[in-house]
């Protein structure tokens, strides 16, 4: 008689309890099944180092937050498989080749992911895509550049180091350039030659002065070829000759201007040659002065009343 | 006999409570066992029987605090273990039930506590009104300059007649007394045997009293009742109950008067 | 009659427990929307309440305020960002710590008198006698305090948060001298409608729990002395239990709407 009505109550309130665990239970992970509400999709990626990412942090694309880390679990050899749930509603606007990376929130805050980039051309992602990552740096990373950026300044030093030690022994083909005596004495011997060369010019033209100064005096043998058209040819002949000469000597100019800019032949170190050039610029000058004279005798030459006449005829002619 | 006195009030033919084959158990504990009992229009009927017999559980089931296992308990012609809600209330205004210790708010002053049941129960009265029950109930139970005392400030026999007070102010058709008696020195028991005597002489209401005082149960008992054992051994007058050569009954006399 | 139990005593008494608890809150919701309502017993019983608990929640959380911010300090200070330290004491107090610290005051302070208020009246027959003169005393007794609690307690908290951030206010003051307006225009900044909606939405389901177990204890007191000093001591313990167990499940509900 007094079992029944408290068979009823123990049966109701076990009934209660569990409601009531049931209900706290499933307000408790509500929290995760609401995620369960909204479609997900998921996606993976493989990094070689998450720098402590966790299962649950966000995952942010062109800084919007479209889903959570589902799951962080070690792949392969070392190497960990990130798989993300990511809200529908983002995943036409993430392509298939769009990189992830992981990054942190704000400086000193959790670690996110980052999905960066994706072509427009390629198609959206779908359930179970892999996306490929985008190295990062890492604090760790940056310190390991550092540290190479270093070794590499070391190594460019000591081979500098090297290289002007070579320069001061004479090594090398740039230290024998600079060392090297004959090859400097080769380069003087030939301004010295030039040189030489335009001394002797000068000389045949003095003598030619002195030459067509005794054309002027009557009764000379000079004089008298001067009036006869043979000797006349022959003189314009060697005139010629001392024009192509001219010629020759103004190539030569010409190929040592060329030379000079080339500061790698000897030409060109010559010419930071102080001594050397001075030379040149006397040999030159010579050469000028040789030029003027002979300039000066031509005109003497015209002027010169055996001449006169057939200047003036060709003169005519040419009107 | 000061209580043969009022046996022409007694309507014998009106029974007020009727109670039929009463069983009442708590858990493996029978303390009512088939318990037979009428009362009629003012007749002050004293049940009589030792500590922890079950007494107080018969009248507790008569105002519905308690629920009968068995059997069928009739108060004022209702059911009163069917009764629920506005119906139970209608009746227990009926009833004014005195309890042990009083059971004073202790909150609330004297006067909040006669106030509170008629307040609460009617609340169309106006304040001059509950204010002359106030003092009505006061002077029945004579203690009108107590009115603005807390309860604490009382002694236990003007608690006691505060308690009686405050189940007055309703105008009960039945009394119910748990003890009224108990923890009281002989005069100020006295005192409250005549109290019951007197209300029900001015509110021509029936009464069940229950005590083990046997002074209270003559002096107030048109009838008494022997409650041994879950049942009732003996129904009559004092005299015939006390005369009666019942063992256990002989005992229980015994026992209290060496008391 | 022999009696066999169902799964063993102790377990049925403990289902037994749990159903009357449930009938007892089921009565609740019955008799609080049925009149007559005891507006005059509600309001009397908030007054009650509030004064009693006011004191205790000024000083606590006053010093919850101040002792919160002393040692928040130093970890912001590793970043520099001492001037966090309003907005981070806001989120903390009137997210979580002043409807916490209120209702455990509250559970100590208002849930331990109302049990021993109703196991004394339960013992002491009051509660009988309430009912055999005709007045119902679950409505009278039982659902007065609980509404009572239930307004009360958010009220408090609302006014624990108020007092903390005083407190807070004080410490921040002496240490960073920031002003009384920027401490709450930085305080007040990163508190949104919803954070002071759900603290004072909990307040109300703790002050209805504390209401409801002081008086569920209370009401269901076994009589002698005893029973009323175990119903007061239940009180405290059952209703700071639930009070903790509530605070986890709202504050996941709540961070569960912050999402959307």
């Amino acid at each position: 008689m007094n079992e029944n009505p408290n068979k009823r109550a123990i049966i109701v309130g076990i009934f209660v309890l569990v409601g009531i665990i049931f209900l706290i239970a499933g307000i408790l992970t509500i929290g995760n099944l609401h995620q369960t509400f909204s479609t997900k999709l998921h996606v993976t990626t493989i990094f070689d180092d998450v720098n402590g990412l966790q299962k649950g942090n966000n995952i942010w694309f062109s800084g919007v937050k479209i889903g959570t880390v589902k799951k962080v679990e070690f792949f392969e050899k070392s190497r960990v498989k990130v798989t993300m749930n990511i809200d529908e509603k983002a995943q036409e606007y993430i392509r298939k080749d769009a990189k992830v990376k992981v990054s942190t929130d704000g400086f000193i805050g959790n670690k996110i992911l980052v999905i960066t980039g994706g072509s427009a051309n390629m198609p959206a992602v779908s359930e179970g895509d892999t996306l490929g990552i985008e190295k990062t740096f890492s604090t760790e990373d940056i310190m390991n550049t550092f540290q190479e950026n270093n070794k590499n300044v070391l190594a460019i030093t000591s081979d500098f180091k090297t290289i002007s030690k070579n320069l001061v022994d004479g090594h090398g083909s740039l230290g024998r350039l600079l060392k090297d005596e004959d090859i400097y004495e080769n380069i003087s011997n030939t301004t010295a030659s030039l040189k030489k060369a335009s001394d002797r010019a000068q000389a045949l033209m003095n003598s030619l002065s002195v030459f067509s100064a005794k054309l002027n005096q009557k009764g000379t043998l000079a004089n008298d070829l001067v009036t006869d058209t043979v000797v006349f040819n022959n003189i314009k002949n060697s005139v010629k000759e001392l024009n192509q000469i001219a010629d020759t000597a103004a190539v030569f100019i010409a190929n040592l201007n060329e030379a000079s800019r080339n500061p790698k032949t000897p030409v060109g170190v010559l010419l930071h040659d102080e001594a050397a050039g001075s030379q040149l610029k006397a040999s030159m000058k010579n050469l000028e002065s040789g030029s003027k004279k002979l300039d000066e005798d031509l005109e003497a030459l015209q002027h010169n009343f055996l001449l006169r006449r057939y200047f003036k005829k060709k003169a005519k002619e040419k009107k | 006999m000061q209580s043969d006195n009022h046996n022409d009030i007694i309507d014998k033919g009106n029974s007020v409570i009727s109670i039929r084959g009463l069983y009442k158990s708590f858990g493996t504990l029978g303390v009512l066992k088939g318990v037979d009992l009428d009362v009629y229009k003012g007749e002050n009927v004293v049940v009589l029987g030792r500590s922890g017999t079950g007494k107080s559980v018969l009248i507790k089931i008569l105002v519905g605090l308690l629920k009968p296992d068995s059997g069928r308990v009739e108060v004022l012609g209702k059911e009163v273990d069917k009764l629920q809600g506005k119906e139970l209330d209608a009746l227990r205004i009926k009833i004014g039930f005195s309890f042990q210790n009083s059971a004073l708010y202790d909150s609330m002053n004297v006067r909040q506590n006669l106030e509170f049941p008629l307040k609460q129960n009617f609340k169309s009265l106006t304040k001059k009104e509950i204010d002359m029950a106030v003092e009505e109930v006061l002077e029945a139970v004579g203690l009108k300059d107590k009115v603005n005392q807390l309860p604490s400030d009382l002694s236990g026999g003007q608690k006691k007649r505060i308690g009686i007070a405050r189940t007055l102010i309703l105008k009960p058709e039945i009394m119910l007394y748990d003890e009224p008696t108990s923890g009281l020195d002989p005069i100020t028991s006295i005192e409250i045997n005549d109290l019951i005597n007197d209300v029900q002489r001015r509110y021509h209401s029936s009464s069940i009293i229950i005590t083990h005082d046997l002074t209270c149960a003559k002096v107030t008992g048109n009838r008494v009742a022997m409650l041994l054992d879950g049942k009732f051994l003996k129904v009559g007058s004092f005299d015939e109950v006390f005369a009666d050569k019942e063992e256990r009954i002989q005992s229980f006399f015994n026992y209290n008067f060496i008391q | 009659m022999t009696k066999k139990f169902f799964i063993s005593k102790k377990l049925d008494d403990y289902f037994i427990g749990i159903y009357n608890a449930y009938k007892f809150i089921g009565s609740f919701f019955k008799e609080a929307f049925k009149a007559p309502f005891h507006f005059k017993e509600i309001i009397n019983q908030c007054y009650e309440i509030g004064l009693k608990a006011l004191p205790l929640i000024t000083l606590t959380g006053f010093v919850t305020g101040i002792v919160f911010t002393k040692q928040s300090r130093p970890s912001l200070e590793t970043f520099g960002a001492t001037s966090w330290l309003p907005s981070l004491i806001s989120i903390a107090i009137l997210r979580a710590l002043a409807s916490l610290v209120t209702a455990l005051i509250c559970a100590g302070k208002v849930g331990s008198s109302i049990g021993a208020e109703l196991g004394s009246m339960r013992v002491t027959e009051q509660i009988d006698a309430m009912e055999v003169s005709a007045i119902n005393p679950f409505k009278y007794l039982v659902t007065t305090r609980v509404i009572a609690t239930t307004i009360t307690v958010p009220i408090l908290a609302l006014y624990c948060g108020f007092v903390a951030l005083m407190g807070s206010f004080v410490n921040i003051n002496a240490h960073e001298s920031t002003s009384f307006f920027s401490f709450f225009e930085h305080g007040f900044e990163t508190i949104t409608f919803l954070d002071i909606f759900t603290s004072v939405v909990k307040s109300i389901f703790f002050g209805f729990t504390i209401g409801m177990v002081g008086c569920y204890k209370g009401y269901n007191a076994s009589s002698g002395t005893v029973g009323v000093g175990r119903a007061s001591n239940q009180a405290v313990v059952l209703s700071m239990f639930l009070v903790f167990i509530e605070e986890v499940v709202i504050v996941q509900v709540s961070n569960w709407i912050r999402l959307y």
